[in-house]
């Protein structure tokens, strides 16, 4: 236990100190984030006045209880997650804060990635950054990959947890339609097909289409940064449709103002979503979002491709898992390209096929 | 000697720094400097920086120096407990 600013700091982890906590989020009208790796509080006479968490590399579910508020808490709350963050290896971490106490983090050395308010539920959310390699880096390494190509270029971006004739489908449309195809395979390693095989699988999946660069999508498209409650269920007592907007909201925010200037693009393409909810508020939010434009923003024009049919059903990555889930190879075969069907049947695939077999997961 | 693992040391509370040492490739060091006064004092928080630096004989490694308007002498301490950490000794 030591003193930071004169309060005592420590690691919250009894049912009391969770509860206490709690309180003091509802009191400052935060939700309990969940999936917490760390949750300090700082406690004055024994009574918890601060408090703050980290869920992965974001800092999340900060509060400073109003009696102690402008004297530096929350200062304090932020530089012992940072210490926390280094110490376990992060070499930068993501911040979510209220648009109009964005203010305090930025003067605090974070810098603002994208803001939004959501006009239908009033939410509104900063996500920043703080650390190493920051997104005018990554910008900077995008726009090499896209010195010399067409501006104007197409966009998608996609799991392909795993890749299939669906996928091939959309690509090929897309890169008719683009003077250049951009495919971002969204890098976070939550989907039931590792990232280094779902990138190696569109790679040699698309390998014949000549106006295409297949990238990863690293850390800010569709990440757990822009985008937790694609990967995380909503907490509990949260309203998941407002929340799942505001996600989505700054993602496409993301897209807008950083990637879309950063390789030149100018239409994204989309497949419909007929099942997943997260997926069509997601392209519902998209076609209001990025046509929009800005100041030093080239607007984006979104393309809604209707997705591939096989006997009249959609062809879906989520089939294919589901099909693999059965015992049906045969089936699921049939659904993808001959890249994808090989690596199936490869050694490799082994564990992979076994976990979907037996987890729950969906993803 | 090289560093071997991420450590901080300091806050980001007014009149204190934050420092972050992380190893990187090689054997060079590279130093971030950022401050609230920065306009008058960050070539003396830089000059002390490099001095602490050189004289730990820290290598191989990325130093970032966040400050608050922290005093010289809180400066220096917060350095040497980081480098101190990241040379894996504290």
């Amino acid at each position: 236990m030591k003193a930071l600013f004169g309060l005592e700091e420590r690691i919250l982890d009894t049912k009391r100190d969770m509860e206490a906590r709690e309180a003091l989020l509802a009191s400052r009208n935060l939700a309990v984030p969940g999936g917490e790796s760390l949750v300090l509080g700082f406690f004055r006479d024994d009574r918890l006045v601060a408090t703050g968490a980290l869920v992965g590399n974001i800092l999340q579910g900060i509060a400073v209880a109003g009696e102690i508020e402008g004297e530096g808490a929350a200062a304090a709350v932020t530089s012992a997650l940072l210490k926390k963050a280094v110490e376990r290896g992060m070499r930068k971490v993501f911040l979510y804060s209220k648009p109009q106490e964005a203010r305090i983090f930025r003067e605090l050395g974070f810098s603002l990635l994208a803001e939004v308010v959501v006009e239908r539920s009033g939410l509104g959310a900063a996500l920043m950054e703080w650390g190493a390699e920051g997104i005018e880096d990554w910008k900077a390494g995008m726009a090499k990959f896209a010195e010399g190509k067409p501006r104007g270029a197409g966009a998608a971006v996609v799991n392909c947890n795993p890749f299939t004739l669906g996928h091939r489908k959309l690509l090929e449309h897309a890169a008719e339609r683009s003077p250049w195809l951009y495919v971002l395979v969204v890098e976070e390693d939550r989907s039931l097909f590792p990232f280094d095989v779902r990138l190696r699988l569109v790679r040699e999946g698309i390998s014949d289409l000549e106006n295409v660069t297949v990238l990863p999508g690293g850390p800010y498209v569709i990440s757990s940064a822009t985008f937790p409650s694609y990967f995380t269920r909503v907490p509990a007592g949260g309203d998941s449709r407002k929340i799942t907007e505001l996600y989505a909201a700054l993602d496409l925010e993301m897209f807008r103002r950083h990637v879309a200037p950063a390789l030149g693009v100018g239409i994204r393409f989309v497949g419909t979503e007929p099942y997943c909810p997260v997926t069509s508020v997601y392209n519902d939010l998209m076609k209001r979002i990025l046509p929009a434009g800005g100041e030093g923003i080239p607007p984006v024009e979104v393309r809604e491709i209707p997705r591939f049919e096989r006997d009249g059903s959609p062809v879906s990555a989520s089939r294919v898992r589901d099909l693999i889930r059965e015992g049906r190879p045969g089936e699921a075969a049939a659904l993808v390209p001959k890249t994808t069907a090989q690596w199936l049947e490869s050694e490799e695939a082994a564990p992979v096929l076994e976990r979907i077999r037996t987890s729950g997961s969906r993803h | 000697m090289k560093a071997v693992k991420d450590a901080a040391a300091g806050s980001l509370e007014s009149s204190d720094v934050l420092v972050t040492v992380t190893p990187s490739e090689g054997e060079d060091n590279t130093l971030s400097v950022d401050s609230i006064v920065f306009r008058q004092f960050g070539g003396r928080i830089r000059s002390v920086a490099e001095e602490v630096i050189a004289s730990s004989g820290l290598a191989g490694a990325a130093v970032k120096v966040q400050d608050r308007g922290a005093l010289e002498c809180t400066l220096r301490a917060r350095l040497e407990t980081a480098i101190e950490r990241a040379l894996g000794r504290a």
